[in-house]
Formats: structure tokens, sequence, C-alpha cells
């Protein structure tokens, strides 16, 4: 009896070993896209980590573990700040999608658009991201950073589809505006002219 | 001999061009607005912007890498919690 026991604790220790710990360094970027700190999100991981282990028993096998252990990261992250709460979203995604297009026309009169191609923008974007107000960081870091669909994205959030549809959208929207103003800021662009952002 | 996509307008196209860069559209859709980005230049441009601004995001990956630390630390907590990974 004792031998089977630890048996099934092999086997599940092989297993979640296997599935679970080699996405520690995405869980990790997703706990500090959420904390923006890195203490807290090191705090995360661990009790994201804790929490998957005791829940093994729970995991599906042949599931998405990285999609599994990204909800259970949120959670235990909404835990950590109590702000567990229903949220309500009246965002309108193809307003914002429109929206996104004028921005780039606005960034293609001043130039902005180029800096895209022409300098590594890796530092302002990350600057940008990290300074992206919730929910909308979450629903750009799970979808653009870690590639997640939509529908794997609802499902980590707890919500629906097109609630990740329109806090992505304005989401991104927000970082391009963060990034033509960091680009005239640094004299990348020329001063806005508005007349030409007018397609679409 | 397939049917020809549906010709939308620019609005259209635009409103549904993070989704179609996503790949997010139902097959329909996609030939749609792919349609419309081959003939239009300007969305065309939209669209050529839209990809390289979520492929730079994409980046961030590469550029958040994890402390050394906060492995050991996690390892430290599991084995603790009974995790065996001899």
């Amino acid at each position: 009896m004792a031998e089977r026991r630890e048996d099934e604790r092999t086997s599940k220790d092989e297993s979640f070993a296997r599935e679970a710990l080699p996405w520690m360094e995405d869980v990790y970027r997703f706990a500090l896209s959420l904390t923006r700190d890195p203490a807290d999100a090191q705090d995360i991981v661990q009790e994201t980590y804790l929490r998957a282990y005791r829940s093994w028993h729970t995991f599906e096998p042949g599931s998405d573990c990285r999609r599994w252990l990204f909800t259970i990261c949120r959670n235990a992250f909404l835990r950590s700040r109590q702000h567990a709460r229903l949220e309500v979203d009246v965002i309108d995604a193809e307003g914002e999608a429109l929206a996104a297009a004028i921005e780039h026309g606005a960034m293609i009169t001043d130039g902005t658009d180029r800096l895209l191609a022409s300098v590594d923008i890796g530092p302002a974007l990350d600057r940008a991201l990290a300074a992206l107000d919730e929910p909308f960081r979450s629903a750009v870091q799970l979808v653009d950073v870690e590639d997640q669909s939509y529908e794997a994205a609802a499902e980590i959030l707890g919500v629906p589809i097109g609630t990740v549809r329109s806090r992505l959208f304005r989401g991104r929207r927000q970082l391009q505006q963060r990034l033509r103003a960091h680009a005239q800021d640094a004299g990348l662009a020329t001063a806005f002219e508005p007349g030409r952002a007018d397609h679409a | 001999m397939p049917d020809e996509p549906q010709n939308i307008d620019c609005r259209t196209a635009v409103q549904r061009l993070w989704d179609y860069l996503d790949d997010e559209l139902d097959d329909q859709r996609m030939v749609e607005v792919r349609h419309h980005l081959a003939n239009c230049r300007e969305c065309f441009a939209h669209a050529e912007f839209g990809r390289r601004f979520i492929q730079a995001l994409s980046r961030a990956r590469e550029r958040h890498v994890m402390p050394s630390a906060v492995r050991s630390q996690v390892m430290q907590a599991l084995k603790a919690a009974g995790l065996s990974t001899d």
C-alpha cells in the first residue's frame, strides 16, 4: 500500500516537472506584467506553482498547461490585491479599431510610423506596456506577448471574448499613442499636423 | 469555380483589421479583408503598420528574462511542499 502511494507520488511529480516547470519563464513574465514589480512577481510565481502542485490532480492531461498556469497566476494576483471584482467593460471594439487607424494616420503624417522600422523601440515599448492600465495591460500581455488566442485569454481572465477584444484594442491604441509621444519627445518626428488622419 | 469575395469598404476593413491580423476572423471574412487590402493602398499601409506593431510587442518575450533566483526560490518552495525532482 505504502509502495503504491510512493509510486503515485513519483508519477505525479514527474508529470508536474515535465508539464508545468518548463513554463516558469512565461508565468514570471505574466506575473511581472500584472504586478509591475519584480519582487511581487516572484511571490506570485511561487504562489502559482505551489497552488498548481497541490492541485495537479485537477489538471487534465493533454490540455494546455500554460493556459492553466496563467489562470492560477491571475487568480493569485487578484487574491494578493484583494480586488477580485466584476469589471464592466463598455468599450466599443470596432470603434477602437477605427481609432487605431486614425492614430496610425497621424503617425504617418508626423513620421512616427517610421520609428517602428528604423530604431529599436523595445525599451520604449516595454515602458509603455508597463505603464498601461489594467485591465488593458493583461489583455495585451496575453495576446500580443504570450501569443494566446482571444478564447484562451478570455478563459484566463474570466471574461467574455468580446471583452478581451475591446480591452486588447483599447490597449493597443493607448500603446500607439504613448509610442508617438515618445517619438515626438525624442525629436524623432515632426509636430503633429492634423488633416491627413482622415482615412477610415 | 470559387465565388469572388464580397467587396467591403475601407471602414469595414479597418474595423476588422486587428481581428484579421490576429487570425481571429472566420474564413469568409479573412478572405474579404485580404481581398480589400490587396486593392487598397491606404488600408494596406494600416495593416502593415499593425503587423509591425504586433511583431514589436511579441519581441517583449525576448527582453524579459526571469532572474535565476526566482527559479531557485520556487524550486525550494516546491521541494518543501513535497516535490521530488530526482
